[in-house]
Formats: C-alpha cells, structure tokens, sequence
C-alpha cells in the first residue's frame, strides 16, 4: 500500500490545532458534564417524585438518541435562539456535557447504591447522622467504585467528540476531513487522525489507572 | 452434540457466502461496476433504493455508446474514494467528482463530462457578489466540493471562518441559523434551493471569476477502461443526448463546447 507521509507532514500545523480543539472540548465536556451529572444523579436517587422524574426523563432522552442528533438540535435549535448566532465551538462543549451528564449520572447513582445497605446501618447504628454516613462511609467507598466507569465515559467522550466536526468545529476529526477533501485519500488523513485519539485515550487510561492506584 | 451443530452452521454460513460470491461472477460478460455517493441533488440522488440523477443518466448514455455492462452501486463517500482507489470490485467512481492535479496523484480521471461553477448565496441586500467580497466574511461550504476548493484558495486553507458541511443542506441551515453570511454552492443546487424558498429573501450571484472546474469519472491508477468510455464520452456529448439529460435535470441549456475543450 503507498502511503504518502508528505501529505500529512503538510497537514500536521493543522492537525495540531485540531487536537488542541479536540483536547479543549473533551476537557471542558468532562468537566461541565461530571457537574451536571452530579446534580442529575442526586436527583434520580431522590424518592421525590418531582426531582425523579425529570432527572429520569433527561437520562432516557440522552442515552436514547443518537448523539448526532443531539449535537444538530444544540447547535441549531438551541445556541441560536440564546446565543444569537451559531457558535460552534460553545455547541460542541455543550451538546458534550449534555450527553455526557447523561452517562456521568447513573454512574454516581450505581456507585452508591453499590455500596451493601449494612455499611449503612453499621453507620447509622455507630450513631452518624445520615450525612455523615454518606461523608465518611458511602462516599469514599463508592467513588472507588466510579473511577474505572468514570474512565471509561471520558475515554468514549474523547472519541466521540469526533461527531461535532459535522457542525464543522475545526477539530481533529474536521482537518481530517479537509486533508481528505483535497487528495481524496481516506487512510492518510483517518489513519493520522485516529493515531492521534489513541494517544489522547491511552495517556487519559494511564493517568486514571495511576489515581485508582492512589485512591 | 453442541458442536456439530456449530460446525453444521459454520457449513451452512460458508456454502451460503459461496453461493453469493458465485452471483456476481458467473454471469458471462463483465459487469462494470460504479460507486457513487448519491447525496448531491440533482446531480446523484436515491429515489427510494435507486440511484438516479444527471450522473446516473450520463453514465447510462455512456455505457451503452461503448456497449458495456455496468451497475452503479451507493456506496457513500469514503468507500467509493477507497475501492475505486483499489480498483478491484469497482471500475470507476462517478459523483460529481472535479478533475484536481492534486487528485490526479492518486486517481485517472475520464474526459471531463460536465462544466460545474458556483454561485455566492446570500440574505437579499448584502451586497456579497464576488469571492473576494467573502474573504473576511463566514462563508458555508459542502466538504470536497468546488466551493471548498475555491474559498479555501480566497480564504485560507486554515481560516475557520470558512466552515465546511458534509452536505449542502446543513450549510444552508447555518446561514438560516446566523452562523454564516453566505454559502458558497454549485450553481444548480443554489438554483433548486432559491426556487424551494422564495419567502426567505434570498439572492444568488454568480462570480465571473470563480474558475470552472470540470468533472470526470473518477478511475484508478492505469485503468483501461479510459481508453473504451472517453470515445463513447465524446460521442454522447456531440450527440444531442447530453442536451437532452442537462435539460431534464439541470433545467437549461449546457455549453457543450467548453466541456469538449476542457482537459
């Protein structure tokens, strides 16, 4: 098989600011997205009817649709009315750590309720107060519990921020396709690109197995 | 027991890809096949599972000037760029693809078969008429199309100001959506979408000084299949055949000269 390596050193200042773009969207989409998600697990674990059932709602709708879609509905539906305009690179950290809320959610909701009942009431019955229970006995169980589903949803992120380029976000996935535009070759430009993601995804499963290891 | 019924449908699986292997080859005289990608109306389009279009048209007018066999298969984008690249299961590629020296290194391309030029789409009153009127502007593009060629050479290779879709639509979305001050498309796709939308206040122009680029159906490297469809293309252009599939699909006369003189 040829494979021209000229043609990607000619692309590699662009592929380096696409995966910049592609490192900044992830970080933030990770970041915003564990917040969010934060708040929507508490809220799925509430008996409370009206905490439940949107919180409910908005992880069905999440995991349910394609994140293709969810980007074109942000990017369209959502920013413009808001924002004023388009505004891809805003679309693409927000339609990511929507869907990744999503995901985040019910790993903090099974990460606690992982935790056996009998801690529980071992706490309770030692005399902690529910919140310290959860402070200093289901927490810090149930986050070791999180860090490997955690790794795994950041890891999937990182990958499907690849979709935004259809918004035409000038990540990496996006100079992949421009450099297959000119030369209509796919391996350069997909192979390169694809080398690249692992880099970021290996050195990202490097750093979560040294914090597991830690925590 | 377990495993011979796996092993019995192991059997049953092989005998069955055999069979369908068999299909395609067995038939006599060779069928020619054709990828395209049939997503750019009114030049490639399915009509349910059909690929049909000026394209589809041409390539049949062809095919039977130089008494081949063919069948012209969607196959999407990237697949048919590969498998035409590796010439084996497909022949030739034939998608509205522009005729580029840089292309040229990896592909052969037929005789040009179509002159294609493009038009500047704007709110009425911008006052956005030429390319260079652009250069500091957002302007929409479909990926791999002549518009991204030529913003890319007016606006930077690298200006993320140029936004490139993977299709012509969703370019038109982000202008409707405030995203872009124009969309740079092919003359008759702009053409169908100010017809589709008179209400939205919308004005094309043409730039005089965008170059025309050609396209040619897309052939791999030493193919000898240039040799038997580049006389028959002559042919099918000199004949008032081509007239005939530009009117009905493009809705005007073509200037059949310049594809001729076009190398």
């Amino acid at each position: 098989m040829d494979f021209r390596f000229d043609i990607i050193y000619d692309y590699a200042p662009l592929f380096l600011r696409g995966t910049l773009l592609t490192i900044g969207i992830s970080l933030l989409g990770i970041l915003f997205g564990s917040i969010l998600g934060l708040v929507i697990g508490i809220g799925k674990m509430s008996p409370k009817r009206y905490l439940n059932l949107p919180t409910s709602a908005y992880i069905n709708f999440f995991r349910g649709t394609p994140l293709l879609v969810q980007v074109y509905i942000v990017h369209f539906g959502i920013i413009p009315p808001i924002y004023g305009s388009t505004n891809v690179i805003v679309a693409a950290i927000v339609a990511l750590s929507l869907n990744s809320a999503a995901y985040t959610a019910e790993i903090y909701r099974a990460g606690i309720q992982s935790i056996d009942k009998g801690q529980r009431e071992a706490a309770y019955s030692l005399g902690m107060t529910h919140r310290q229970a959860m402070r200093h006995i289901i927490i810090p169980q149930a986050i070791k519990r999180m860090i490997p589903a955690f790794g795994n949803e950041f890891i999937v992120l990182i990958k499907d921020s690849s979709i935004v380029s259809v918004i035409a976000a000038p990540e990496l996935m996006y100079w992949g396709k421009v450099m297959q535009t000119q030369y209509y070759r796919i391996w350069e430009p997909y192979l390169t690109a694809a080398a690249i993601y692992f880099v970021l995804t290996y050195s990202l499963s490097k750093l979560l197995a040294y914090l597991e290891r830690k925590v | 027991m377990k495993k011979w019924g796996l092993f019995a449908l192991a059997a049953l699986l092989v005998v069955a890809l055999a069979a369908c292997g068999k299909k395609d080859s067995g038939s006599g005289a060779k069928v020619y096949k054709f990828a395209t990608d049939a997503a750019y109306s009114p030049m490639e389009l399915m009509d349910k599972d059909k690929v049909v279009g000026f394209d589809a048209d041409f390539l049949d007018a062809v095919m039977k000037e130089a008494g081949l066999d063919y069948q012209l298969v969607n196959t999407g984008w990237d697949p048919m760029l590969q498998s035409v690249k590796d010439g084996k299961e497909y022949a030739g590629g034939i998608s509205s693809v522009s005729i580029t020296d840089e292309r040229k290194q990896t592909y052969d391309y037929s005789a040009p078969y179509f002159e294609s030029t493009n038009m500047i789409l704007s709110k009425a009153g911008s006052g956005l008429k030429t390319g260079q009127d652009l250069k500091d502007k957002k302007v929409a593009v479909q990926i791999s199309t002549t518009a991204d060629t030529i913003m890319s050479d007016i606006m930077g290779k690298d200006n993320t100001n140029l936004k490139r879709f993977d299709s012509n639509a969703l370019a038109f979305t982000e202008m409707e959506s405030g995203g872009v001050d124009a969309v740079v498309a092919d003359v008759a796709i702009v053409g169908e979408y100010l017809k589709q939308h008179p209400d939205k206040n919308l004005e094309g122009n043409l730039d005089p000084s965008f170059p025309s680029e050609f396209y040619g159906i897309l052939l791999p490297k030493g193919s000898d299949l240039k040799a038997k469809i580049d006389p028959a293309i002559k042919k099918v252009l000199e004949s008032g055949k081509y007239a005939e599939i530009y009117k009905k699909w493009i809705g005007k006369e073509p200037n059949v000269q310049n594809v001729l003189n076009a190398k």
